[in-house]
């Protein structure tokens, strides 16, 4: 008899009793079900360095994955606050250094001082 | 929901980054020269005349020049005095221009900048009027 045919013929059997079941035990049963689901799932690899159940992979999913890809624009956003304070110096104090140089203000208005910043160095 | 949140997110991170410098200028309001300490007003004497038709962003860049002229030594506090009158009767472009260039300088060699500065006080001997 192949896998089949024992299906088949299981299967009255299997209705009859189904349909004496109580709510409690089929409460029961459909939780034994979804944990043997759950089990029969393949492995996850992560990032190809671990392997996690994948009812472990769906938790990670949920709880940590989810949570950070919702916040990283926000991370983003503070990072790249952070980055323009950082890069863009204080106006103030470019303007109270250009009016304290040792060149004269004429010379940073210079087309050709400004050419020669240009020069390539040797 | 999350793509939901997550794009609103994204907007307002584009919305806060999106306005420039040039806006943000503009929106400065200007500081009454009645409103300055009356340190401010000693340092930023040579331009009184003139600060209350300053934009607000101009004030505020010069304020922010005026505040570490306390921290400087007098060779840098006498240029300081010569030449902020020159700079705020500069145009705008003139200032951006300025400072491009000098920043320009700022990112060159040590050596470099040197020999350039040189270079141009040689050209222009008759330049000389600040102390240096």
């Amino acid at each position: 008899m192949n896998e089949k045919e024992f299906a088949h013929r299981l299967k009255p059997w299997l209705d009859r009793s189904a349909a004496d079941v109580g709510e409690l035990q089929a409460t029961r049963l459909k939780a034994a079900r979804l944990r043997a689901l759950e089990a029969a799932q393949e492995p996850v690899r992560l990032l190809g360095l671990v392997t996690v159940s994948a009812g472990t992979a769906r938790t990670l999913r949920y709880s940590v994955v989810q949570p950070t890809l919702l916040w990283l624009p926000l991370a983003a956003l503070l990072a790249a606050l952070a980055f323009q304070s950082l890069r863009a110096p204080d106006p103030g104090e470019i303007d109270a250094q250009l009016l304290t140089q040792d060149l004269p203000l004429n010379a940073y208005l210079d087309r050709d001082f400004r050419a020669w910043l240009h020069e390539p160095q040797g | 929901m999350v793509a939901r949140t997550a794009g609103l997110i994204a907007a307002l991170v584009l919305l806060v980054l999106a306005p420039g410098t040039h806006a943000r200028d503009l929106k400065t309001p200007q500081t009454p020269w009645y409103n300055l300490s009356s340190e401010q007003q000693r340092v930023l004497a040579p331009v009184a005349s003139e600060w209350d038709r300053m934009p607000g962003y101009q004030q505020q860049r010069l304020l922010g020049a005026a505040r570490r002229y306390p921290d400087m030594d007098p060779t840098h506090q006498q240029r300081f005095e010569q030449r902020i009158r020159e700079w705020a009767s500069m145009t705008p472009d003139q200032r951006k221009a300025a400072r491009e260039t000098f920043e320009g300088l700022r990112r060159l060699p040590p050596e470099k900048q040197y020999e350039l500065r040189e270079r141009w006080l040689r050209r222009h001997p008759n330049e000389g009027r600040y102390p240096r």
